[in-house]
């Protein structure tokens, strides 16, 4: 699958190649607006993550042009500006999206195959891992078929190690996942452990392998 | 005290010290004077007396004399004795307590041989009267003269001061954020012209830092947002290598718990600079009663753990217009402070009636320092998980949408209180 990052900050963009690489994506950089449309002219890709302020233009821009080809689909905003002018005017443009820098790679990977599972398998609505089989409009997890009463926070978390699976995930990721990022009044994490305490006894209890893994206190692994 | 209070209390002081000091003074000069031309008229009229007597005059005429004019009075005398004048109080008639001062001569006289007392009275009354409307008269003018000169001070100050009192209220009403140059009135006074010079160039000055400080601030903050980005997506890296150690582990969550807290930090002094440059309009239409619910079920993880004991009134419906994300950080942050500083097991009250929302929670014992309250990294005591910039957003969103808040301690708990609709 073939991700475009039209970013500016160079060290940045190599951060997220390394980390989505690891994704079976196939990431492509633009570092201004003129590259960008170039690469957009000529290839197709499966999502786009684009950067708000660049060298030679606003993203935004670059997004109103997008949309008049009707090529918006799978478009991530990625920017400084936390104003919710900015946010609503690009989800108004048609993006998918909206992160706000700085952001978890962690995050921006559970986003991407949001949009790449929206996008890419529009008919096909069950996701199976293992024994795992996740109904992703029904919001519903099944093990060996058998239906897991999951409560909204429990799936959401599911998903999120899903999505990030073999990768370490930090507690301070996993709680901005789940409470939004808006909410960041609390410094305390405990809330984590509650519902990972939860989604790990319901998974084990109905037949599944104990996959989410501790590492040291700094976070998680959804090991497949 | 007003400036002139100040000159006319100067005055007040000095023109009736004058008063005090004039008045008596004159008095007593006068009577002197008065009473001095009154002994010199009855020294004359003795003189007159002495050289008008002669040889034939008969003791029976002096006595004839005597009984006809009553400002004289002759009586033997042994011996000689020299000229005396003084001044007598004599009652006018019997029984009567009133009594009228006299200004009496007396000298002894010579006739055929025989020794006589002469006694002669001048009647001082007219000349207390005369005395007494000079004074009064003296008095009024000086009363008059007195109060006129104030009067027309007064005025005049007044007007001189004039552009003074209007530079003043301009800049009682200035106000930083909202204007670019201060408009002072042109005035022909030296003083003033240099006084609103000064004021105007200080204004401007002070105006062009705070407009690069605040440009600064934004900038800075937009600045620190990608080298944060990076960091954190490079701690991300970093925990996926391995082999990784506990250790590692350990330094690897104490950068990101920090790097998150230096985002939030940035992302508050950032939510300052633009609440500041009035970024945010009002709106929308918002139900506080409904903002507070949500609210009060986001934090339940936490009131639940601390076994919060949550009362909540809502008696009247309130709807305000006002820009929908300040008010959710207004409400997002009093109520996660209540939460957040509350003691296990505590209270936590909300009411909204009349426009005023009451957020009241239990907590430390001791009250905040209520003029410290707001201002940016105040924080109490040892408590460090705050950024110690909530309640200065606080105020900050009340100042600019207009609203008024107030804290207060009552009995042990802290109580937070904003008005809707202050009456300013």
């Amino acid at each position: 699958m073939k991700i475009l990052i039209i970013e500016d900050q160079q060290e940045l963009v190599k951060n997220m190649v390394r980390y989505l690489n690891t994704e079976s994506y196939l990431c492509e950089v633009a570092p201004d607006c003129e590259t960008a449309r170039r690469k957009i002219e000529s290839f197709e890709y499966d999502c786009i993550l684009l950067d708000v302020t660049l060298p030679d233009g606003n993203g935004l821009t670059l997004l109103n042009e997008l949309k008049k080809d009707n090529k918006t689909d799978g478009v991530i905003i990625i920017s400084a500006k936390n104003s919710i002018y900015d946010r609503i005017e690009g989800l108004n443009l048609g993006a998918d999206d909206y992160l706000v820098k700085p952001f978890h790679l962690s995050e921006l990977n559970a986003r991407i195959s949001a949009v790449i599972r929206r996008r890419k398998f529009s008919g096909q609505k069950l996701m199976t891992l293992n024994e795992l089989t996740i109904d992703l409009p029904g919001k519903v997890v099944f093990i060996y078929k058998k239906k897991l009463d999951l409560t909204r926070k429990e799936y959401d978390l599911l998903l999120f190690f899903v999505s990030n699976k073999n990768k370490v995930v930090s507690k301070n990721s996993i709680a901005e996942h789940l409470s939004g990022s808006d909410m960041d009044v609390f410094d305390n994490l405990d809330f984590i452990y509650t519902h990972i305490k939860n989604l790990k006894r319901k998974l084990t209890q109905a037949g599944g392998s104990d996959n989410i893994k501790s590492v040291y206190g700094m976070g998680y692994k959804f090991e497949v | 005290m007003k400036l002139l209070t100040k000159t006319l209390k100067s005055y007040l002081i000095y023109s009736s010290l004058l008063l005090l000091v004039t008045v008596p003074l004159f008095y007593f000069v006068v009577k002197r004077v008065l009473l001095h031309s009154v002994d010199k008229s009855l020294k004359t009229q003795l003189r007159d007396i002495r050289s008008n007597l002669n040889a034939n005059i008969s003791t029976a005429d002096l006595q004839v004399w005597s009984r006809l004019d009553k400002d004289i009075h002759l009586e033997k005398s042994g011996t000689y004795f020299n000229d005396r004048i003084y001044t007598r109080y004599i009652k006018t008639r019997e029984n009567d307590d009133d009594q009228v001062p006299y200004r009496q001569i007396e000298s002894c006289i010579s006739v055929n041989g025989q020794y006589y007392k002469l006694t002669i009275s001048t009647s001082l009354v007219e000349n207390e009267d005369l005395l007494a409307s000079i004074v009064l008269v003296e008095a009024l003018l000086l009363v008059a003269l007195m109060s006129g000169m104030l009067w027309i001070n007064r005025n005049i100050s007044r007007k001189l001061w004039a552009p003074f009192y209007e530079t003043l209220s301009k800049i009682q009403g200035y106000e930083f954020n909202k204007h670019a140059s201060i408009d002072l009135k042109k005035t022909n006074t030296t003083e003033f012209m240099d006084l609103n010079r000064c004021l105007e160039n200080l204004l401007n000055k002070n105006y062009d830092t705070y407009l690069v400080q605040k440009e600064f601030t934004e900038n800075a903050s937009h600045e620190l947002q990608t080298p944060l980005a990076i960091f954190q997506s490079q701690l991300e890296l970093l925990m996926q290598t391995s082999p990784l150690t506990e250790e590692q582990a350990g330094l690897i969550n104490s950068l990101e718990t920090n790097n998150k807290r230096l985002a939030r930090l940035n992302r508050s002094l950032l939510l300052l600079t633009k609440i500041e440059n009035e970024e945010y309009q009002p709106t929308e239409f918002i139900d506080i009663s409904e903002l507070v619910k949500k609210f009060i079920q986001s934090y339940q993880y936490y009131s639940q753990k601390k076994e919060l004991k949550i009362m909540e009134e809502y008696n009247d419906p309130l709807m305000i217009q006002a820009n929908k994300t300040l008010i959710e950080i207004l409400i997002g942050n009093l109520i996660s402070n209540a939460v957040r500083h509350n003691i296990p097991g505590g209270r936590l009250w909300i009411a909204l009636q009349g426009g005023v929302l009451s957020i009241k929670n239990s907590g430390a014992e001791e009250g905040l320092e209520t003029d410290k309250i707001y201002q940016r990294f105040y924080k109490k005591g040892a408590e460090k998980d705050g950024l110690g910039l909530g309640l200065a957003i606080v105020q900050r969103i009340c100042n600019i949408s207009h609203f008024s808040i107030q804290y207060q301690h009552p009995e042990g708990m802290h109580e937070f209180k904003i008005n809707f609709f202050p009456v300013s």
